[in-house]
């Protein structure tokens, strides 16, 4: 009885059973699309989007967290003589060239920034504020990469291909100046505008700000070029401080840094990792200016209660001597990273430097002593630079600003483990003739603009200024000891990917596809 | 072993007993009727009752027996004494869980039966097939208990997909994904992987599908061979209780060889605060060292080795079989615990298993099971780079005192540690205040019902439902390096996993006439399968070290969903002419989500046996030859959400970004394809004293689905693409032999012999390679590149001359290549496993040696032990005068060197610790091992209450017979011996090859005690 039962129950729960595979396995493949499609993910844009892209292209292209290391920290930061390599496996302080870690100052650009900055410039009207700063945004992102390797391609980037073609730099240059002029004259009809709202991540949407913004870019590239094309450089400067270029610190870009998603503020972010300080060079021109920056930018080693800082280019057992460890060297101050006693705290929400007026002042100092009209006297912009400078970093007492401005201070030698002379034999008080006044304001900048290494090594190679140190070893026999990297060669993954126009691209770079060919501004 | 009764249709019943030579039953022996799909098998006492028609012949097989054939005639009571012996009429269960006889497959099988892995264990029972199947290559990621393992069987076919073989345990699937295996030298957790979760008691027989033979009936899974694991069923008749009692402790079996000579600190002076041991000679000379302490400096030559433990494994399982003639019943309990050599690192495994087979009437029978695992995993280990526990320990300095490190916090909650690091920390707090903790739990369902429709025919329906779940915890105390934001850390995920089958299957065979029989499958299948992740993580803790997301100062949330589905229709068709000759024909069709449309692709196979003693006549040393040959192609779907461009959003700046990702879809995507061919030959010698089955097989896969680099410029990083060719050939072997086989004493011996030869034939028409994973600067990486193997290692190296010698640079340095060297290939150039199995009476004796022979692997270990001064071979001219022989390169020419430099400046030039040369690191991983050694006594007393009683010993991994050296020689420095484990690997996934702070492999010795009552 009950076994017939069972077995009655066991016979309907199997035809049940069978019928459930039977309608599956028949279900066919008609919901196959929808099954498909990634719940996780947009598979189509609307207006509503595009804010977000804009912010996605501004991260991308200023970098946050490790990639900011291997983007700029490993290379143009030390380059730049901003900081030294304190730790012993990475060797890039040594020129070594380690194409692995460059590629993240390719790979962003290319896949994070343009592909957002073509949708916008494509889904925006041409005359809108929004469609202008997609504009600015290209050039801010393509001039920083330029400058590291020559030609890049530029006017093909983000169309699909297997291949992209490289554009020579002059082609590029020309091409950023007209989309900077055309950006400021469609902003200036739409002054009233907030394009993106909070999602423009440096001005807030202020239309007034980003047509300083651009002018400023435009007068940066303008010096940039002003040894190789100096004619182009005069009218693009004039006209750039013309239109209105960046005059005080309520000017400064700074991008907000969130402490989610890894969008760190970079330097703070990798600033935990004890390996890299204070480099000599900037131990000695800051102590020998007694300069209160100082104090801003670096904080006393903790194993000492010192500012130290140590020189570029040491070699792995030079390195494990203690005058040379992390204890005995500073490391960058605590607007970004702060000592709890055992270990760093990275301030990771702290804004990133992007661009300021201080360097706009020296940019002009540097133009009027070429004889263009920069709205102002070349020692007076130099000093307002100074003084902008100072503001900027947190300094506001004018009686030391002004007693700074008149030094007569020379940088001093920094007591390091290589017993270096001092960096440089300049001072800060305005010189007598236009050489020395020109390594003033290279000097000068350089201290302004830090910690953008990347900005500062172009200005470097441009200008010759500061005196940098040698660095002490190279491990890169194209690059001999007493001579200075100029650029970085082609990568490797560009080799692997894009080879026959990287090879195309060597006709474009005027020399050989090596690290001390100059670039096409450089006339050093 | 399993037989599926098709019911009864005859008149006379007869019944017997079927014992072994010594007295003993045999239980579950086939019954079979020849000519007909009638058949029993017999109970515990060894007996049987089969009905029959008239003129019955019947067949006794038992799995190691010669089979016997009787005729009935009119006996009604028929005795059988099986002799053991070779099986030749031996039944493997084949795909579907469809059960053949041996003689007839058209392709590789071995059978391994559940008792030789339930000896010697291991937390993931895949580590104990190793050696025991010819081309079977297991490796396990350095995880500790638990960890998940990769198991390949000839060779690796697939680019970027899995080569992992497919786990089926009763015709179904498992799932069986290696989530988060760590796939780059940085390192990382690793995923635990689906085998672990097997429960190796619950295993009656193993049989390993060694190519793609089954891949028409389980679909392209099982593109890279199929495990085929057939569990315990219930049985008709008394209550029969299996009990089995297991204790193992485990202890490392190799360690780094280290120096004790110099101490703490660098260019030969003592430095408190120094990360190596580039100081003095330790001289018992007092100095204030890193505690603030005055203490003499000593050699502490067992700072590292005391830093383990002895793990244990205890394991304790009970199985209870029961059952009438209608219904039987299976039930399960099994508890394993673990703690690894690391301190802390546990697993905790509780697996319930319930079976219940019907046959409710003539027709009709079903099978019906449920397991459940729940299994925890504390404190997984990393490995890699980055602040792995074993990386930290190594790290050690010489002259580090362990009780010292024992104190590693501070009163504040500071770390205490010996240097400053980006990285590195004291041992004892990664340990300590670092911990990682996933909790599985698992059920798996499977019901299946069969409708006998006639004397030739059966319908089976079958759904099975896997379903996990893991819940995962990491945490990391405030402070600590590289993980910990501002009051410390805290993760949390979620995954789930489900995995849905349903089959319908017409299983058949007819008699065509005497010459020719036909039996054949047809099948519908659906295959579903969601995973759903979410993973929540603190940026910081409000409140330092509270471990709960409630404590968070932010919050960041990342998610996964995946779903697919795959709909499929087979069939595969066998014709027999005169049971000597077998022709296979099989096919099938799938529909899958995750292709355009019309989301269909095809494949077919052939396969033709022939039993050669059957069909002529043979000298008469040869018991049994047969030839057999297939030909198999496997079509294989893609990932899903391949087809559409993406946008992702992801959180930062003030609401959000939306990035397009950085790799283009691809419309147009073709299924994979594979085909292979191979041949093989399986005799028998010496009236089955011997026994030969050799294959020999090529497989191409083509069309891969491959993610290759694109130029950037482009705005995409990566592309898809289909195409390659992936080559694998090679030869299996397995020799059997039973030298002596006396009464009293038994000696079988087995030998599996494999060799697998791998070509890239082509990879794409303009990238002529890809990194799998770029080890640059680190260790090592994998390039996949034309003309070469799969598994070619690359590293930097140190430069040559045109001349073959050494350069070095001006100051007397070696000088690094310009671009990297081949090392060698992470793959084996062949394996062979020695089983020796003695019986004398009661005792038995069984001994399994591997050899691994020929392949390379980099060490990141060795590279950091070296530039910290902590390895053995650093002590050579530490004092300096160390003139390397070679050449210093002027301009174009070279001049001999002459410059003389010191230990510390050469092995801080080829190794800067996280970043090395990694062809001085790499060594030779040729390894002969005794992997496996058991003694077991037999005491049990006949006619007591407990039917068999049976203690053994068991050993894994007993000691290296012999072990590979360095690649290179260093001039000066003794020969560099290999001094870990190369089966221990990064990670499970297709990066392999790699050390790196990997938790060196155990040697366990435990106790088993089996009871049958």
């Amino acid at each position: 009885m009950f076994m017939n039962m069972f077995i009655n129950i066991y016979r309907l729960a199997v035809l049940s059973l069978l019928t459930a595979i039977v309608v599956s396995v028949s279900s066919c493949t008609q919901d196959f699309e929808e099954l498909n499609t990634d719940k996780t993910k947009l598979t189509v844009l609307t207006s509503t989007e595009l804010p977000y892209l804009f912010s996605k292209a501004q991260s991308a292209s200023s970098y946050a967290f490790w990639r900011y290391q291997v983007a700029q920290n490993l290379f143009s930061d030390l380059y730049s003589q901003y900081f030294a390599t304190s730790a012993t496996y990475f060797p890039s302080d040594r020129y070594t060239i380690r194409f692995d870690w460059l590629q993240w100052h390719w790979i962003p650009i290319y896949t994070e920034a343009v592909p957002q900055l073509k949708t916008l410039l494509k889904e925006t009207d041409a005359n809108s504020a929004e469609n202008a700063l997609a504009k600015i945004m290209w050039v801010y992102s393509f001039h920083r990469l330029t400058d590291y390797y020559g030609p890049v391609p530029y006017f093909k980037a983000g169309e699909p291909a297997s291949s992209v073609a490289y554009d020579g730099q002059k082609e590029i240059y020309y091409d950023m100046f007209t989309k900077l002029d055309e950006a400021v004259k469609v902003l200036n009809t739409n002054k009233a505008k907030t394009p993106y709202g909070s999602f423009d991540l440096i001005y807030n949407g202020d239309v007034n700000k980003w047509i300083k913004f651009a002018n400023t870019l435009r007068l940066r590239l303008a010096l940039r070029i002003s040894k190789v094309d100096p004619a182009k450089a005069k009218t693009e400067a004039e006209a750039a401080v013309a239109s209105g270029v960046m005059l005080t610190t309520a000017d400064d870009a700074y991008m907000v840094k969130s402490e989610n998603g890894g969008d760190f503020n970079g330097l703070a972010g990798i600033s935990v990792w004890n390996e890299f300080r204070m480099s000599a060079s900037m131990e000695s021109v800051l102590k020998g200016y007694e300069d209160p920056r100082m104090s801003v930018y670096f904080q006393p080693a903790v194993g000492t209660g010192k500012f130290d800082g140590l020189r570029n280019g040491l070699l792995p057992a030079q390195l494990n001597i203690s005058i040379n460890g992390n204890d005995a060297n500073s490391n960058v101050g605590t607007r970004w990273t702060k000592w709890s006693g055992s270990s760093w705290g990275g301030q990771n929400t702290t804004p990133q430097n992007i661009m300021h007026a201080a360097e706009a002042y020296f940019l002009r100092a540097e133009g009027a002593l070429n004889g263009w009209n920069m709205q102002g006297a070349s020692q007076d912009l130099y000093e307002k630079g100074i003084e902008t400078s100072m503001r900027q970093w947190g300094i506001s007492d004018a009686a030391a600003i002004a007693a700074y401005q008149k030094s007569a201070a020379t940088p001093i030698p920094p007591m390091d483990g290589v017993n270096s002379p001092a960096m440089a034999s300049i001072a800060v008080k305005w010189g007598t003739s236009p050489a020395i006044q020109r390594e003033q304001i290279g000097t000068q900048k350089w201290l302004a603009l830090y910690p953008d290494g990347i900005e500062a090594w172009a200005e470097f190679r441009r200008s010759r200024y500061p005196k940098l140190y040698p660095i002490v070893n190279s491990d890169n026999s194209d690059l001999p000891s007493g001579t200075f990297i100029r650029r970085i060669p082609f990568l490797v993954l560009e080799k692997n990917t894009n080879a026959a126009a990287v090879k195309a691209a060597e006709g474009l770079l005027g020399g050989p596809d090596k690290p001390n060919t100059p670039l096409w501004w450089d006339k050093n | 072993m399993s037989f599926c009764s098709f019911g009864a249709f005859a008149q006379a019943s007869i019944r017997g007993t079927v014992t072994s030579s010594d007295g003993e039953p045999v239980i579950g022996a086939n019954v079979i009727e020849l000519g007909t799909t009638n058949g029993t098998v017999t109970d515990l006492d060894g007996n049987y009752i089969l009905k029959v028609g008239a003129n019955a012949v019947i067949e006794f097989t038992y799995t190691g027996y010669v089979s016997q054939k009787v005729t009935v005639g009119a006996q009604t009571m028929v005795n059988v004494v099986l002799l053991e012996g070779v099986a030749l009429s031996e039944i493997v269960v084949t795909a579907l869980g469809i059960s053949r006889e041996k003689k007839s497959l058209t392709y590789a099988a071995q059978t391994i039966q559940g008792g030789q892995l339930t000896q010697v264990r291991d937390a993931n029972f895949a580590n104990t097939l190793n050696g025991k199947v010819a081309g079977l290559v297991v490796t396990n990621a350095a995880s500790g208990v638990g960890g998940a393992t990769r198991v390949n069987l000839r060779g690796n076919r697939s680019i970027q997909s899995s080569n992992n073989a497919l786990f089926v345990i009763d015709g179904v699937p498992v799932d069986n994904s290696t989530p988060g295996q760590v796939g780059n030298d940085f390192g990382g957790y690793n995923g635990s992987d689906g085998v672990a979760n097997i429960n190796p008691d619950d295993i009656e027989s193993i049989s390993v599908l060694k190519g793609a033979a089954a891949s028409v009936l389980y679909g392209s899974r099982a593109a890279n061979g199929v495990i085929l694991i057939t569990t315990k069923k219930g049985g008709s008749g008394a209550i029969s209780v299996d009990a089995n009692s297991g204790v193992q402790f485990d202890a490392p079996l190799t360690l780094p060889y280290l120096q004790n000579e110099y101490g703490q600190g660098n260019g030969g002076a003592f430095g408190a605060r120094a990360s190596g041991s580039w100081g003095p000679k330790m001289n018992n000379q007092a100095l204030t060292d890193w505690t603030g302490k005055s203490q003499n400096l000593t050699p502490q030559p067992n700072n590292v080795a005391d830093f383990f433990q002895i793990g244990s494994a205890f394991n304790n399982a009970v199985g209870i079989k029961a059952g009438t003639d209608k219904v039987q019943s299976y039930f399960s309990f099994t508890n394993n615990q673990a703690s690894g050599v690391i301190p802390g690192n546990t697993l905790d495994r509780n697996t319930v298993n319930l079976r219940i087979s019907t046959n409710l009437s003539k027709k009709f029978s079903t099978d019906a099971k449920i397991t459940y695992v729940n299994q925890m995993l504390n404190n997984k280990l990393r490995s890699g780079e980055e602040s792995s526990e074993v990386m930290n320990l190594y790290k050690t300095p010489r002259s580090i005192r362990i009780e010292d490190m024992q104190n590693y916090e501070s009163e504040s909650g500071a770390p205490n540690y010996w240097t400053s690091s980006s990285i590195y920390m004291n041992p004892y707090w990664t340990i300590n205040r670092t911990s990682a903790d996933e909790e599985r739990t698992r059920t798996t369902g499977l019901v299946s019902a069969t409708y006998q429709i006639n004397e030739e025919m059966k319908v089976l329906a079958r759904v099975s439902l896997d379903q996990y779940t893991d819940r995962g915890e990491n945490t990391f105390y405030n402070n600590t390096l590289l993980f910990a934001q501002a009051g410390g850390s805290f993760q949390k995920y979620f995954r789930q996993v489900q995995e849905r089958n349903a089959e319908l299957l017409l299983i058949g065979n007819k008699k065509i006439n005497n010459n020719f029989k036909l039996s054949y499958t047809f099948g519908l299948a659906d295959l579903a399968r969601k995973s759903d992740f979410t993973q929540t993580s603190a940026n910081g803790l409000l409140v330092p070290n509270k471990f709960d997301l409630g404590f968070a100062r932010t919050l960041s949330v990342g998610t996964g969903f995946v779903e697919r589905d795959l709909q499929s229709v087979f069939g595969t068709v066998q014709v027999s002419l005169k049971d000597y000759l077998y022709l296979d024909v099989t096919a099938r069709n799938d529909w899958s989500s995750t292709l355009p449309a019309p989301h269909s692709y095809f494949y077919p196979s052939l396969g033709l046996t022939a039993v050669l003693s059957d069909m002529v006549e043979l000298p008469s040393f040869v018991s049994f030859a047969k030839f057999r040959g297939s030909y198999t192609r496997v079509g294989n779907d893609a990932a899903p959400y391949l087809l559409t461009q993406t946008y992702s959003f992801s959180q930062g700046g003030i609401g959000g970004f939306i990035n397009r990702d950085g790799t283009q879809a691809i419309g147009d995507l073709k299924p994979e394809l594979t085909t292979s061919v191979e041949f093989g030959f399986d005799g028998r010698f010496f009236d089955n004293r011997m026994g030969l089955d050799v294959t020999f097989y090529r497989t191409n896969s083509v069309n891969q689905l491959l993610s290759l680099p694109l130029a950037p410029a482009s705005g995409f990083s990566n592309q898809y693409i289909n195409a390659g060719d992936i080559q694998n050939s090679g030869v299996e072997l397995t020799l059997t032999g039973s030298p002596i086989k006396k009464d009293d004493f038994v000696w079988d011996l087995t030998l599996n012999y494999a060799r697998n030869v791998n070509t890239i034939v082509s990879l794409h028409p303009d990238i002529k390679q890809t990194f799998l994973s770029s080890g640059y600067g680190r260790t090592a990486g994998v390039l996949v590149k034309e003309g070469g193997a799969y598994g070619d290692l690359y590293a930097d190296g140190w430069a040559k001359a045109p001349d073959g010698q050494f350069i070095m640079d001006a100051s007397g340095k070696p000088v690094l290549t310009a671009t990297q060297e081949f090392l060698g290939n992470f793959n084996p150039k062949f394996t062979l496993g020695l089983n020796n199995a003695f019986s004398f009476g009661k005792i038995s004796v069984n001994v399994l040696v591997d050899a691994r022979i020929g392949g390379v692997m980099t060490s990141g270990s060795d590279a950091n032990l070296a530039f910290d001064g902590n390895a053995a071979y650093t002590t050579a001219y530490r004092e300096g005068g160390w003139v390397l022989p070679g050449v210093v390169k002027k301009g174009e020419s070279y001049t001999p060197n002459t410059t003389p430099i010191n230990a510390e400046t050469f092995w801080t030039t080829v190794s800067n610790g996280r970043y090395s040369w990694g062809q001085l690191f790499t060594y030779d991983a040729t390894n002969v091992r005794i992997r496996e050694a058991a003694v077991g006594y037999d005491f049990t007393v006949n006619k007591s209450f407990v039917k068999k009683a049976k203690l053994s010993i068991v050993a894994r991994n007993l000691f290296f017979l012999t072990k590979g050296k360095a690649i290179i020689d260093v001039p000066g420095v003794p020969t560099r011996k290999m001094w870990f484990d190369p089966d221990v690997n990064l990670g499970a996934g297709n990066y392999q090859g790699i050390e790196y702070g990997s938790l060196p492999s155990a040697r366990s010795i435990g106790l088993n005690l089996n009871l049958s009552f």
